[in-house]
């Protein structure tokens, strides 16, 4: 999850107030953040990405001024008339067909208010812009720019200077030799990139890529162009709203940029408007409160609401994209009301708990292996080829692979229980003997491409005078002791098996395997020691 | 009270009433034990004041290179004599004997002197009557006679002439091994004698209950399995019944049936396991798959993809299980729960595994609340030990409200987060035709049974390390 820096002093002055630094944090867990890292001058929290707006400081002291009770009801957003034009090309419908953009004049940026620009940026990115498939950003000094823009396409081997270059480069140049160019390329599927132009015929921006270096912010910009474009409105103009408000809030004016052409609009960030029934407040959150109060614990969440009779109507600013309809406001009272004021309550009930079969069935074939002389382990289901197939010399042809596995350990599905067992006699190689271990579990099997899951139950003894006839023995009283049954077990060949001391075993039909196993594979775990065991399926015999 | 010994300590008090200082390797000639046994029984002995043990130090004497040539030639002394007798008058001028004996010439008239073989007068050195063996040359050639076998110092016994060639350089090499012997104590000698004389019959039929017994390990089953079976009692008794479903899922009932949209992060390969090249046949009735994809396309604006919703993934959460066994069977009320195996794509750490355990309860009622909710969660870490808990709101992809619960850790003085909960988003179960809400809660059982087994290391818990499986102790 993302994580933003909170300087207790930035803080402070954000929030208007002085409020003492173990009060703020104590709050940060109430509007839903976790506190990952506390120091003297700052704590880091983590936010949940369906939060756009806790991307920078400005957001999070915004909910925490809500809860405080410092400033409630919904900030709102003041948006002047401009006279900046941006062109939309047609050409850009089947590439990105959206653009949308504001001003943001006569504020001040220090080191702080940019680093946090950049980490909101790279969240939002990430977030709501879908690893910029679905938007993405760019922040420009304004002063460099001449209107109108021109958002449309252009051959790849357009030339500017990108970002934090000193030298022109082509589009094919930054897809094949810039950081990000190679990270993002492949949003770039077209002959033709998308590209905003100013009036002067300067690039402003490739996007999703690359702004230009031309155009890049500093410590000395005052004036702000924030343009963002998608390939999808609503995701466009949500994001432009988080930023116009964190704008807004770092003490920017606003002003409408007019987008024309090519389906495009000019962005409103107008609140919307939702009504709540006071009912559904009390009867989900198990309390009874007045519309009054629940008015105002939806201020102290930064809505604006109303009574109207048995409903509430609720004003909810463009950013909070996280609101989908009346559940997630009745999240704002329970919050704005405080969590802490709720007192746990059991609910009537009548119904008396069950077990599932297969867990009892496995709770007793347990303790029959158990009072064998068996003790139980535990292995991962998701497991590598080298314990599974390649040290047991078994056959690999229906192997389950998943994609990507960030663990070289795990990378298949197992479908059988005894090979791990083996590695773990492997790992305990300094442990005293005789060893003698079991263990059940969910294999997976691969039928014509679709997939089946079985239980399993494996067992091995090592030690010195191990025998086939002593896992014979287990097996045999372990079916009867367990289910009541016998089996048969017949001569068979088994690649983990020594010939001539391996069988199939049959109750009715066949359900596993057992015998000595393999001197050589012995060796290539490692192991000093003989080993006898069995595995059976379990599913179908109870 | 009489005192039962063990057939080994007995041997070994028969032997060491024979002769004492036996060194264990000496008792292992006598009393035809190996040598395991006998250190055992000495440590027995040891431990009931029968016996001590001394750790001594021997000390051995060889010939150095002067030495030999002292064997050979005879000591510079010695030399000095036989020149002075080869010469008429046995007498010689000091430059003389100087030229004869060269570098050994000082030594030699010292040595000579000391022993009162000959006198100086004048310059000259005049023979006397008596040169006799010397000390020094009655031990060299003991040494010697030994030769190859090295002499104890002990043995030669002469120390202060041992002291007088040790001055002399390169004469003599001492070398010294250390070793232990046993000898009876005054009870001990008692009771060797009470042993040697068959009066204690009855004594050797008898064991020695006072001995350490081997050890010996008991089966059981795995203690992640007991923390795994402790939780399934309590949802048991808090009236729950349990479900299970398979660990491979479509992506339909992991993520889409919770209104998790098909371009979230969390649906990359980078965080989940797909499996590759396989595709569920069967996901749902034709209802639950358009209302499903209706919901998608209304909340998220999206192109949602029914061949998206088919990839066969391994489960993330066990919530797959539930939410499919309420859409099947849209119950009024219900409490259910199910336990079992889950899986994330992450890097193996101390603080996370690919695969681990999850646990998830659902209550199904008409008048059920977000209260009933936190007290469920309280009356289950109540029974599971944990008295302080607190709750924080929290975000879930498919619950609204939600919350996490924080429970107080005694042992680690701090709060540890546990279980996460929430109340089914209507995104949720308004497709699926459930009508009444559903309180949802689960969490990593994992966490728990390193809460209890004091482990800090989550991967401690699968690498079945028997030294741990056979010793950590099952109540706890």
């Amino acid at each position: 999850m993302p994580v933003v820096t909170l300087y207790f002093d930035r803080v402070t002055s954000i929030l208007g107030k002085k409020i003492s630094k173990e009060k703020i944090i104590s709050t940060l867990p109430f509007i839903g953040l976790d506190i990952e890292e506390e120091t003297k001058n700052y704590v880091n929290v983590e936010y949940s990405p369906n939060r756009p707006d806790y991307s920078t400081d400005y957001g999070i002291v915004s909910s925490l001024q809500g809860l405080l009770g410092i400033k409630t009801g919904m900030p709102k957003l003041k948006i002047k008339k401009g006279k900046d034009v941006i062109i939309v090309n047609p050409s850009v419908r089947k590439i990105r067909p959206f653009v949308t953009a504001i001003e943001a004049k006569n504020g001040k940026l220090d080191d702080e208010t940019i680093q946090q620009l950049i980490v909101m940026q790279e969240d939002l990115h990430n977030g709501i812009g879908r690893r910029r498939k679905k938007t993405s950003i760019g922040i420009h000094d304004l002063d460099k720019i001449s209107f109108p823009l021109t958002y449309t396409t252009t051959s790849k081997n357009h030339k500017f200077i990108p970002l934090e270059s000193s030298q022109e480069m082509t589009i094919n140049e930054i897809l094949e030799k810039d950081k990000t160019g190679i990270k993002y390329g492949h949003l770039i599927k077209n002959e033709k990139a998308p590209i905003i132009l100013d009036s002067k015929n300067h690039t402003i921006s490739f996007p999703p890529i690359i702004n230009s270096e031309r155009t890049k912010i500093s410590k000395n910009t005052k004036n702000l162009l924030v343009e963002v474009t998608a390939i999808e409105k609503n995701a466009a103009e949500d994001t432009l709203a988080v930023i116009a408000n964190i704008l807004q809030d770092a003490g920017f004016e606003l002003f409408f940029i007019k987008i024309s052409g090519a389906n495009n609009s000019t962005p409103l960030l107008k609140p919307r408007s939702m009504v709540l029934d006071a009912e559904l407040v009390n009867k989900i959150l198990g309390i009874k409160i007045s519309i009054p109060k629940m008015v105002s614990a939806l201020r102290k969440s930064r809505l604006d609401a109303q009574g109207k009779g048995k409903k509430i109507v609720c004003t909810i600013p463009r950013y909070r994209t996280d609101i989908f309809g009346p559940m997630d406001l009745v999240e704002e009272v329970a919050l704005g009301y405080g969590i802490e004021n709720f007192e746990p309550t059991i609910p009537e009930s009548v119904s008396v708990g069950q077990k599932n079969k297969i867990t009892t069935t496995l709770y007793s074939i347990s303790s029959v292996m158990i009072g064998l002389g068996y003790s139980e382990v535990m292995n991962l289901g998701l497991v590598s080829q080298r314990v599974l197939y390649d040290y047991t010399k078994r056959d690999a042809s229906k192997i389950i692979s998943v994609s990507d596995s960030k663990s070289q350990e795990h990378t298949i599905l197992r479908n059988a229980i005894l090979p791990g067992l083996i590695d773990t006699l492997s790992r305990n190689i300094h442990e005293p003997y005789p060893q003698m271990l079991f263990e059940t579990g969910t294999i997976f099997l691969k039928n014509n491409d679709e997939i089946k899951e079985e239980i399993h139950l494996a067992c091995v003894s090592a030690h010195n005078d191990v025998s086939f006839t002593e896992i014979k023995s287990v097996l045999q009283s372990f079916l009867k002791t367990t289910f009541g049954l016998k089996c048969k077990t017949t001569t068979s060949s088994n690649s983990m098996f020594v010939e001539g001391r391996s069988a199939d075993i049959f109750v009715n039909n066949k359900i596993g395997e057992i015998g000595e196993i393999l001197p050589e594979i012995i060796d290539n775990f490692k192991l000093r020691v003989p080993i006898a065991g069995f595995e059976i399926r379990l599913t179908g015999l109870y | 009270m009489s005192q039962v010994l063990h057939p080994i300590e007995q041997k070994l008090l028969k032997s060491l009433l024979e002769k004492q200082n036996l060194t264990p390797e000496d008792l292992c000639e006598k009393t035809q034990l190996s040598i395991d046994q006998v250190r055992r029984g000495i440590e027995w002995l040891k431990f009931k004041e029968l016996v001590k043990v001394n750790e001594s130090e021997k000390n051995f004497v060889a010939l150095g290179k002067m030495g030999n040539e002292a064997f050979e030639k005879g000591l510079p002394e010695r030399q000095l004599v036989n020149y002075l007798k080869s010469i008429d008058g046995f007498s010689c001028e000091m430059s003389q004997a100087k030229n004869q004996l060269k570098n050994e010439f000082s030594p030699a008239i010292a040595n000579a002197k000391k022993n009162g073989w000959i006198e100086i007068y004048e310059n000259r050195i005049l023979l006397k009557g008596y040169h006799d063996t010397a000390p020094e040359e009655r031990i060299i050639k003991l040494i010697a006679s030994k030769n190859p076998v090295i002499s104890s110092v002990d043995e030669i016994g002469d120390n202060s002439t041992l002291d007088l060639l040790k001055k002399r350089p390169e004469f003599l090499t001492f070398t010294s091994t250390k070793y232990t012997t046993v000898h009876l104590t005054e009870k001990g000698t008692g009771t060797a004698k009470n042993v040697s004389s068959d009066t204690a019959d009855v004594l050797v039929r008898a064991i020695d209950v006072e001995a350490p017994a081997p050890t010996v390990f008991a089966a059981r089953s795995h203690p992640l399995q007991d923390v795994i079976d402790e939780v399934r009692e309590i949802f048991i008794g808090l009236g729950f019944t349990e479900i299970v479903g398979n660990q491979t899922q479509s992506s339909f009932w992991n993520f889409d049936a919770l209104f998790t949209p098909q371009d979230h992060p969390a649906r990359e390969m980078q965080d989940t396991f797909y499996l590759k090249g396989l595709h569920a046949k069967n996901i749902g009735t034709k209802n639950q798959i358009s209302n499903v994809s209706q919901v998608h396309k209304k909340g998220w604006r999206y192109d949602w993809k029914l061949e998206e919703s088919k990839r066969l993934v391994l489960r993330t959460h066990t919530t797959c299980v539930t939410i499919k066994e309420l859409a099947d069977s849209r119950p009024e009320e219900a409490r259910i729960f199910s336990i079992g195996r889950v899986f994330r794509n992450e890097k193996v750490s101390y603080k996370h595994l690919v695969e681990f355990n999850q646990v998830e309860g659902v209550v199904v009622g008409k008048n059920v609340s977000l209260r009933d909710l936190m007290g469920l969660q309280r009356e289950f870490y109540l029974k599971m030990g944990m008295k302080k808990i607190k709750f924080w709101p929290t975000f879930f992809p498919y619950t609204e409200p939600s919350l996490q619960s924080m429970v107080y850790n005694e042992k680690l003085g701090k709060w540890v987060e546990l279980f996460g909960m929430g109340i089914f988003r209507p995104e949720v179960t308004n497709p699926l035709g459930i009508k009444n809400p559903v309180l949802a809660w689960g969490g990593g059982i994992e966490r728990i049974a390193m809460l209890k087994y004091g482990l800090d290391d989550v991967r401690e818990l699968y690498n079945n390390n028997l030294g741990w499986l056979r010793n950590v102790s099952k109540c706890q």
